[in-house]
């Protein structure tokens, strides 16, 4: 009953059934008790809200299904997946929030990003805890650091935090709607900016959308180039959030010296493109800047200092008896719940799980030139941490085999016009986890849906829970090992 | 002990001693330069294809307060006329100075008064509140704090609450749900008190101009100190910036 596709592969939209409201119920969750995993809830044109679609992906097939559902306008009504499955929850919230949704006997149904718009400006009521010696600590929107704005509630017995409850949407600025009134230069400057820290990851995954919708085939070389950047994208995120960690444990040698390398790794990209953040470097159907000689010795030389100066850094956090004790067993998340309520990404692998779109999905030139699958197992701050030091490893790799092997071709193919009546879902995994764009077009070949997913969005709720039973004062610690985005989440 | 040492060798001298005259790589995208040439009759190939509406023709103008520094207008031009140097130099004290014309080469805020100088000269410490940025601007204010830049010795300093701040540095479009907290933190900074907007959203919008969902009443009231163009700007953009206007150095 479903259409079954593969990442980036274009589809005509006349080939989704819409089924009953009932058979779209029973499609869903029988591929959720199979282990498929639900990546967006959404309609495929902004203005037909009846029509709905559930994206499920399943990663022994590679495969992504897309099962429709016809409602009725006037009854948008459906019984929540989210008690049997709660990695729904949140994805049924933002539907109901954005097109009027009421999904029946959700648990925990509230606003995703747009309360004052949901609430009339009333306050959101929070989970409340109430007795002696119980104490409400509420932090935020504007955080100690200079980081995005979100507010957090703690409801805490002393030190002991029972519950985390996570309010968002302060950074909403209209992204998904911006995209559909937006032409195609506009569109690639309003996907860099999805998550500033992940401009390459979005921008990926956004560019490969489109270049599906009009058929545009990319040469190896722009697809390697693609990669590489991707990769040092994750290499400097991982970086900065090893410093952070070791930041949050008041470990400044190896803190201060992980921001140093961090500059290396981004400097490259600004040799590469003229951006730290990689700006600039991805257009329709290819890339604009090519690796000459002097770039190529210049990345090489940073990266050289990282993989040199990374391994001793590394030895040094992960050996100190103080550091460990503050990163073990702190913050865990079960294989379990973290496959219950669907991590993905960094975050998932930390917990055991095998979530990675390179190899799951795999796109661009990771389809030649594989990555490794690493896992895990104590789902703890440590296992976060620890991660991301073998990644960097992975990646280093990765960029120092395609650098010495890059193969010739345009750095730009032609781009045609985007097919009418058509979509696509394309998954690219950023360095925080899986990002997923989704667009659809019109009979004039306009786009009538885009959607996007962070993965934030799947991973704000496992902050939230990672909290429980652990010390207030832990919380810097376990926020930064997730290293979520805001303004991803908040679109 | 002896790793310690060893990481600390590791570190060597990474800090950048003279952030005045730092030659950044050639691609970098800073100051543009408009050269003085006729544009082709009728051509309005750039203004056309600039995602922001950064740029007015006859003659050409580019608005480095709604500039993201793309760099489409350049690549367009028949006439090779709109020119992006690596010059990271761009800070300015009015909205007016982010005009580039073919006349501007280069551009930089006034002294500020005396009585500016004389309270934050020798130590200034900023809020910063992130309005609906994407991170890009926030991630280059971190990085001021780091080994390479390292704002501390100007004795310019980002703060964990508005009550100890001399000023606020804003990034983003500021959205409508950030229109209560932005209004209140301000109004926690003790006077006198500056603001500063850092990147082409908290300036102008940027790419997110038309959004229905910022609501940016808050630059109209209150007087702005410091436009910090980019997208995100270069950390040594806001290091020069702050020097030149405090007059240190
Ligand atoms: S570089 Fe600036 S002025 Fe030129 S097209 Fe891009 S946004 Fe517009
Ligand atoms: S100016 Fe650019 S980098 Fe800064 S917040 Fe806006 S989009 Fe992000």
């Amino acid at each position: 009953m479903s259409l079954q596709l593969q990442n980036n592969q274009r589809f005509d939209v006349s080939s989704i059934q819409f089924l009953t409201v009932d058979d779209f119920q029973n499609n869903v969750r029988s591929a959720l008790s199979n282990g498929y995993r639900i990546i967006a809830l959404t309609p495929i044109d902004k203005n037909i809200p009846e029509k709905i679609i559930a994206v499920v992906t399943d990663n022994a097939s590679s495969s992504i299904n897309i099962i429709g559902g016809q409602f009725d306008k006037s009854k948008l009504e459906f019984e929540s997946f989210a008690n049997e499955f709660p990695q729904t929850n949140y994805f049924e919230c933002e539907l109901s929030e954005n097109y009027g949704y009421v999904p029946l006997n959700h648990p925990w149904l509230r606003p995703v990003r747009k309360q004052n718009v949901i609430l009339g400006n009333k306050p959101y009521h929070f989970y409340k805890l109430e007795g002696e010696e119980v104490h409400e600590v509420a932090v935020g929107p504007i955080h100690a650091g200079v980081i995005e704005p979100g507010h957090f509630r703690f409801q805490c017995h002393g030190e002991l935090v029972y519950n985390l409850e996570i309010n968002l949407g302060y950074q909403h600025r209209g992204v998904e709607k911006l995209l559909l009134q937006s032409n195609s230069d506009q569109r690639i400057i309003l996907s860099e900016s999805i998550a500033g820290d992940t401009t390459i990851g979005h921008t990926f995954a956004h560019c490969s959308a489109i270049e599906s919708l009009t058929q545009t085939q990319l040469s190896l070389r722009a697809e390697v180039i693609r990669t590489i950047a991707s990769e040092i994208e994750r290499i400097a995120m991982h970086l900065s959030g090893l410093g952070g960690v070791a930041n949050d444990v008041g470990f400044a040698l190896p803190s201060s010296s992980y921001g140093r390398l961090r500059t290396l790794a981004i400097n490259s990209l600004l040799a590469l493109c003229g951006s730290r953040s990689g700006r600039g470097l991805f257009i329709y159907g290819g890339v604009r800047f090519d690796f000459n000689d002097d770039i190529i010795n210049v990345v090489k030389k940073n990266l050289e200092v990282i993989r040199n100066d990374v391994a001793e850094i590394n030895n040094y956090l992960f050996s100190s008896i103080g550091v460990l004790t503050r990163f073990e067993d702190t913050g865990s998340v079960s294989n379990d719940l973290a496959k219950t309520i669907g991590l993905v990404g960094l975050t998932a692998r930390a917990s055991a799980l095998e979530e990675d779109a390179r190899i799951n999905f795999p796109y661009s030139a990771y389809r030649y030139n594989p990555v490794s699958m690493i896992t895990l197992s104590s789902g703890d701050v440590f296992a976060r941490a620890r991660l991301r030091a073998l990644e960097i490893d992975e990646s280093l790799k990765f960029i120092f085999d395609q650098m010495d092997n890059l193969p010739s071709g345009e750095l730009k193919s032609n781009v045609g016009a985007i097919k009418n009546n058509s979509g696509v879902v394309s998954i690219v995994e950023g360095w925080r986890g899986e990002i997923v764009h989704i667009a659809f077009t019109n009979e004039n070949g306009n786009l009538t849906q885009y959607k996007i997913k962070d993965p934030s969005f799947n991973n704000w709720y496992g902050l939230s829970l990672a909290l429980r039973k652990t010390a207030i004062s832990d919380f810097p610690l376990c926020n930064k090992s997730f290293d979520l985005s805001y303004a991803g989440h908040d679109l | 002990m002896n790793d310690a040492i060893k990481i600390r060798l590791l570190q060597g001298d990474p800090i950048i001693h003279d952030v005045r005259s730092v030659k950044l790589p050639p691609l970098f995208r800073g100051l543009p330069r408009i050269e003085d040439k006729e544009c082709q009759a009728g051509c309005t190939k750039c203004s056309e294809v600039c995602p922001t509406n950064a740029i007015n023709l006859n003659p050409v103008q580019i608005d480095l307060g709604l500039c993201v520094f793309c760099p489409l207008c350049e690549e367009v031009c028949p006439e090779k006329i709109i020119h992006f140097t690596n010059e990271y130099h761009t800070v300015v004290d009015s909205r007016e100075k982010l005009i580039i014309t073919k006349q501007v080469k280069s551009i930089s805020p006034e002294i500020a008064s005396q009585k500016i100088r004389k309270y934050f000269g020798k130590s200034l410490k900023l809020r910063e509140i992130s309005a609906g940025g994407c991170n890009g601007c926030e991630l280059e204010l971190n990085a001021l704090s780091n080994v390479n830049f390292d704002l501390g010795r100007y004795g310019i300093e980002f703060v964990a609450s508005p009550r100890h701040a001399d000023g606020i540095v804003i990034t983003g479009p500021l959205t409508q749900n950030m229109t209560n907290a932005i209004e209140l933190c301000y109004e926690a900074v003790p006077n006198p008190k500056i603001i500063i907007l850092f990147g082409a959203c908290a300036i102008s919008g940027g790419i997110f101009q038309n959004s229905d969902s910022i609501q940016s009443n808050f630059l109209e009231e209150n007087k702005i100190d410091l436009y910090i163009p980019g997208c995100p700007p270069h950390p040594l953009t806001f290091i020069n910036g702050l020097l030149d206007w405090l007059d240190k150095k």
